[in-house]
């Protein structure tokens, strides 16, 4: 031992890797590589979801879907549609307000469908001119003008003149106004028009909604009350846009009789709970339900 | 120990220290995972602050706007817009967006915490 502390080659060993671990220790921990130039797929998680709701705000103010494509590619999610809809569940689990998620589920929307679903109308933008102020003023000969003669003009005189409120009249052809045409808006009611069981293991107990235009397109973003006698849920359609934009579903309990209803238009479904359904090997299971509506 | 020896360990201390340096520095640097968003490279910055002024044309939220911004670092929102504003200009950005940026730049230069006015 005494003869390998006097050994050269140890010294030279044990100094460079003493001098090995300095090195390591002053350029990971004292002074690491500064980063500068980070882009956003670095970011934490937190100011990714900020980023996120940056885009999806531009993206309802400019509708510009491959710019908005470009811009989620940035963040490097594996699935940018399923990163929107799951931060746009979070958000609303969170309990903030549905106008704040829907840009997110929007964009989802329109990134699954691959076109701009919200026709662009664009908001008329109020411009701020700042008025130029010349920093060198100059004097100028106009002056004012004062004749010698002051002139006194007398303010009109007030003249009322009382005109009947309602003057019939024979000559004027009475037109008759346009009669109103009832067509199905977002807010139109909709109507339960089938309601199947679904007998699958997969979906047992998964009450399924989808809810469509009077055209049979999906409409994302309606909201949905489910009640039982011990609760209730609300959720939205569209959230699951890989599912449908128009869908949304629900778990069940087993023997719970539940109402429904859907909050734009009011359709209320009453008395509704998983059905029995029996597997091949003959075992009784609760199964699923397929909800869906429509606008007339 | 003889001199010679001693000037050994030192060389070999100051490889060791010049090995761990190059090691630590460029071999294998820290590496950043969780960056916030001050250390973005400028030109994502400026997107995302494009974003914002593209965001505000349509809710006139300078609140929002506000809070969008602040993300970017702890300098007034109107100083990170007019910074913005000045790269847009230099990098042949649209009309648009320039008009967007100074639009957002006079709301922030105007802006007083919590208030949203309407257009």
């Amino acid at each position: 031992m005494t003869q390998l502390v006097r050994n050269s080659a140890f010294h030279f060993i044990l100094a460079l890797l003493i001098g090995f671990g300095a090195g390591l220790a002053y350029s990971w921990l004292i002074s690491p590589v500064s980063y500068v130039d980070a882009t956003p797929a670095l970011l934490r998680a937190d100011f990714k979801d900020q980023y996120r709701i940056a885009i999806a705000a531009s993206y309802a103010s400019n509708q510009d879907l491959p710019r908005a494509q470009a811009r989620l590619n940035l963040l490097g999610d594996a699935d940018p549609i399923s990163a929107l809809s799951a931060q746009a569940q979070r958000m609303l689990a969170e309990g903030e307000a549905f106008e704040n998620a829907r840009p997110l589920a929007q964009l989802a929307t329109d990134l699954q469908r691959g076109y701009v679903s919200e026709p662009f109308t664009p908001t008329p933008y109020p411009t701020f001119s700042t008025p130029e102020v010349d920093s060198t003023p100059t004097a100028t000969d106009a002056r004012i003008q004062v004749s010698e003669e002051a002139t006194f003009t007398p303010p009109p005189t007030i003249f009322f003149e009382q005109t009947p409120l309602f003057t019939p009249t024979q000559e004027g052809t009475l037109e008759p106004r346009p009669t109103f045409t009832p067509t199905a808006g977002p807010g139109a009611p909709f109507i339960l028009t089938s309601q199947e069981t679904v007998c699958d293991n997969a979906k047992s107990k998964l009450m399924q909604f989808v809810l469509l235009s009077s055209r049979r397109e999906q409409i994302p973003g309606v909201e949905i009350i489910v009640t039982w006698d011990q609760g209730e849920d609300r959720f939205f359609t569209g959230f699951k846009p890989e599912l449908g934009n128009g869908y949304a579903d629900f778990v069940m309990e087993a023997d719970t009789v539940y109402n429904i209803r859907i909050v734009t238009g009011g359709a209320f479904v009453t008395d509704v709970r998983a059905p029995e359904c029996t597997d091949p090997n003959g075992v009784d299971y609760p199964g699923g339900i397929l909800l869906t509506f429509q606008q007339p | 120990m003889s001199s010679t020896k001693i000037i050994t360990v030192i060389a070999a201390l100051a490889t060791g220290i010049a090995l761990g340096l190059v090691y630590g520095w460029v071999v294998s640097p820290v590496e950043y995972v969780d960056v916030t968003p001050d250390v973005l490279r400028e030109d994502y910055r400026v997107d995302y602050v494009l974003m914002t002024a593209e965001a505000y044309q349509n809710d006139f939220d300078a609140d929002a706007a506000a809070h969008r911004i602040a993300m970017l670092g702890s300098a007034a929102p109107s100083t990170i817009v007019s910074s913005a504003l000045e790269y847009a200009k230099l990098n042949n950005f649209t009309e648009d967006e320039i008009l967007a940026l100074q639009n957002l730049l006079t709301a922030m230069q105007t802006y007083q915490p919590g208030e949203n006015p309407a257009p």
